[in-house]
C-alpha cells in the first residue's frame, strides 16, 4: 500500500482552537513533519465553487462535537477483537503498522485522532456516504463539525476552527479555506480480508472514553446488508443527483488537481481492469477493493493473472504495487461521488 | 395556580395518580428508546462510567452524554442522568394532560370543554413523542429532511413541553374537580 504525497507541511497557527491536542491527551508525533496541519501544495478539483458549498453546507443536527472523536485511541490483538468475519473495518497500513478501525465503532464516532508508525492521522468515515478517508493531522486534531456538505461529513480542525469537508479533503471556512489536506489510501474490507492479509494488525479497542452501544449501528447493517445502506434515496439534499447508477451503488473514485473519476466496485471486481481517459482502475481480490492509477492518456500493456496479481511488460505486480503513480482510492455511495464530482470521468463516459 | 391545586386534587386519587405514572412510564421508555439510551445487542455483564461532568456534554439540541452504561446480554442501557430528567418532564406532562383527557370522555360532566376538545389535549402529547422519534422514523423511511426540518426538529422537545403544559393549563381550567368520580 503505497501513499501519495503530492503534498508538504504549512505552518498555519488557529486563532479558534477549542481544545489543544495535548489537552485531549493525543501524543506528540515524531514524524518530522508533525507541525499544525499538513496541506496540499496543490487543491483537488472541486465540482463547484467554495462559495456554492459554503451556502449549502447545512446542520445535520448534533453540534460541534455532539459525534463525538476517539482522541485516545486504544488497540488489542486481533484475537481479542469481538468482530464477525464479514464485518467492516477500514484498514491502514504505514511503516509496518497494520490498524483495522471497525465500522461498528467508527459509525458512533467518525473521527480517530491516531498515530500510526509515527504520522499523526486522522482516520475518518462518514456512514452517510460510506466513505473512510485518512488525513494527515501534524499537532492538530480533527472534529466532528455537525455539519454536512451533500450529506457528508464536515470536520474541523481544532488548532484553527477551519472547517474541511471529508469527501472534497479541502478547507471550506476559516484559515484554510480552499487548501485540502495531506490524504492517505484506506481500505474499506472485511475483518476477514484485513486480517488475513495483516495477521499481526492492532485493532481499536471498544473502550474509546465513551459510552455507546457497539453492538448496534444506528443507520442500519452491513453484515447483512439492511437499513439506510440498503434502502434507494438519501436524507440531506445534493448539490447533483444523477440517475446513472443505484444511489448506494458503491464506487471507487479518484481525483487529482485538474478532474475525476469513478469505476463501479461490481463492474471492477468482475472485469478487474478499468480505464478511463486519465485513470485505470485494478481490482485488489484479496481485500475486496480497487487501487487507482493516473494514466494520463497512456495504455499501459496490463494483463490480469489468475491468482489476483497483475502483469506490465513481463513482470508481476501485486494490485497496490502497479509501477504507475497511484492516486488516492475512495471508496463512496454513487450519489456521494456524484455530488462532489458530476464531472468524473468514467469507463462510459470516457 | 387553582389550575395547579385541581391538578393535585386529581393526582390524589389513586386510579388516576396510577394511571398518570403509567403513561408517563411507558414514555420515558420510548423516549429513552428513540434516543437510543436503551437499545437491542450486548454482550456479557459490564457497568462502565466515565467522568460524571461529561453529562453536560451535548450530542444534540437538547440530548446529551451517557456517563454510566449497562451491558447485558442482547440489551445496552445508557445512562444519561440529563436525558432521563427531560425525558421525566415530558414523560410527567404527557401523563397527566393524557388522564384529564381520559377524564373528560369517561365523565363529560367533570369538564366544562367538550370530548373534542379534550382530543386536542393529546396532540402536544403527539408533538412529544415526535421530537425524540423524528431522526429515528426518517432513518427508517429514508426521508430527505431539509435545514428547516432539522431546525424545526432542534427545538421540538423544548416547544413541546411549551405546548404540553399550556394544554394542560387550558383543560384544568375548564375542570370541575368537584364532580370526578373517585
Amino acid at each position: 500500500m503505497r501513499q501519495r504525497r503530492i503534498l508538504t507541511t504549512a505552518t498555519v497557527l488557529g486563532a479558534t482552537a477549542f481544545l489543544s491536542a495535548s489537552a485531549l491527551g493525543v501524543g506528540s508525533g515524531t514524524d518530522a513533519r508533525a507541525q499544525s496541519i499538513p496541506l496540499a501544495e496543490q487543491r483537488y478539483v472541486l465540482g463547484d465553487e467554495i462559495a456554492t458549498y459554503n451556502g449549502f453546507i447545512m446542520s445535520g443536527g448534533p453540534p460541534p462535537d455532539g459525534i463525538p472523536s476517539i482522541d485516545s485511541p486504544q488497540f488489542v490483538n486481533a484475537s481479542a477483537a469481538r468482530l464477525a468475519p464479514g464485518d467492516l473495518v477500514i484498514g491502514y497500513y504505514h511503516r509496518g503498522e497494520a490498524r483495522a478501525y471497525p465500522q461498528k465503532i467508527l459509525v458512533h464516532h467518525e473521527i480517530v485522532n491516531d498515530q500510526v508508525g509515527g504520522l499523526n492521522m486522522a482516520i475518518t468515515y462518514c456512514p452517510l456516504t460510506a466513505t473512510a478517508q485518512g488525513f494527515e493531522r501534524g499537532t492538530t486534531t480533527l472534529g466532528v463539525s455537525g455539519q454536512l456538505l451533500n450529506s457528508n461529513l464536515v470536520m474541523y480542525d481544532r488548532e484553527s476552527g477551519s472547517l474541511f469537508s471529508q469527501i472534497a479533503a479541502t478547507g471550506l471556512r476559516g484559515d484554510h479555506h480552499g487548501r485540502s489536506l495531506v490524504e492517505v489510501n484506506l481500505i474499506w474490507t472485511t475483518w476477514e480480508r484485513w486480517r488475513s492479509k495483516y495477521p499481526e494488525t492492532r485493532v481499536l479497542s471498544e473502550r474509546t472514553g465513551h459510552l455507546r452501544n457497539y453492538t448496534r449501528d444506528p443507520y442500519g447493517s452491513y453484515n447483512p446488508l439492511g437499513g439506510y445502506y440498503s434502502q434507494q434515496g438519501t436524507i440531506f439534499p445534493l448539490l447533483h443527483t444523477s440517475r446513472n447508477q443505484q444511489d448506494k451503488e458503491m464506487v471507487v473514485g479518484a481525483r487529482t488537481a485538474e478532474r475525476s473519476a469513478y469505476f463501479v466496485m461490481a463492474d471492477l471486481a468482475r472485469e478487474r481492469i478499468l480505464r478511463t481517459e486519465n485513470f485505470l482502475a485494478v481490482y485488489d481480490s484479496e481485500l475486496d477493493t480497487g487501487h487507482i492509477y493516473l494514466i494520463a492518456g497512456e495504455t499501459p500493456d496490463l494483463r490480469a493473472l489468475s491468482d489476483g496479481a497483475y502483469e506490465i511488460g513481463g513482470e508481476r505486480y501485486r494490485p497496490d504495487e502497479l509501477p504507475l503513480e497511484e492516486a488516492v482510492s475512495i471508496e463512496a455511495f454513487f450519489f456521494a461521488w456524484n455530488a462532489f464530482y458530476p464531472q468524473s470521468e468514467s469507463p462510459g463516459r470516457g | 395556580m387553582k389550575a395547579l391545586r385541581r391538578l393535585i386534587v386529581i393526582l390524589r386519587i389513586p386510579k388516576y395518580r396510577r394511571m398518570a405514572a403509567g403513561i408517563g412510564g411507558i414514555y420515558l421508555v420510548l423516549f429513552l428508546i428513540a434516543l437510543q439510551d436503551i437499545s437491542l445487542g450486548g454482550r456479557g455483564f459490564e457497568f462502565l462510567t466515565v467522568d460524571w461532568a461529561r453529562m453536560f456534554d451535548r450530542t444534540g439540541a437538547f440530548t446529551f452524554e451517557p456517563i454510566g452504561q449497562l451491558t447485558m446480554p442482547g440489551l445496552t442501557i445508557l445512562l444519561s442522568p440529563v436525558n432521563i430528567l427531560i425525558g421525566l418532564v415530558v414523560a410527567a406532562l404527557v401523563g397527566v394532560n393524557l388522564v384529564i383527557t381520559y377524564i373528560a370522555f369517561s365523565q363529560p360532566s367533570a369538564c366544562t370543554f367538550n370530548r373534542s376538545t379534550g382530543i386536542l389535549a393529546s396532540v402536544p402529547a403527539l408533538v412529544a413523542g415526535s421530537a425524540c422519534c423524528a431522526p429515528a422514523i426518517v432513518l427508517i423511511l429514508g426521508l430527505q429532511v431539509s435545514s428547516l426540518f432539522i431546525t424545526v426538529f432542534q427545538v421540538l422537545i423544548p416547544v413541546s413541553m411549551l405546548l404540553l403544559l399550556f394544554s394542560l393549563k387550558l383543560i384544568l381550567d375548564r375542570t370541575v374537580t368537584e364532580l370526578i368520580d373517585v
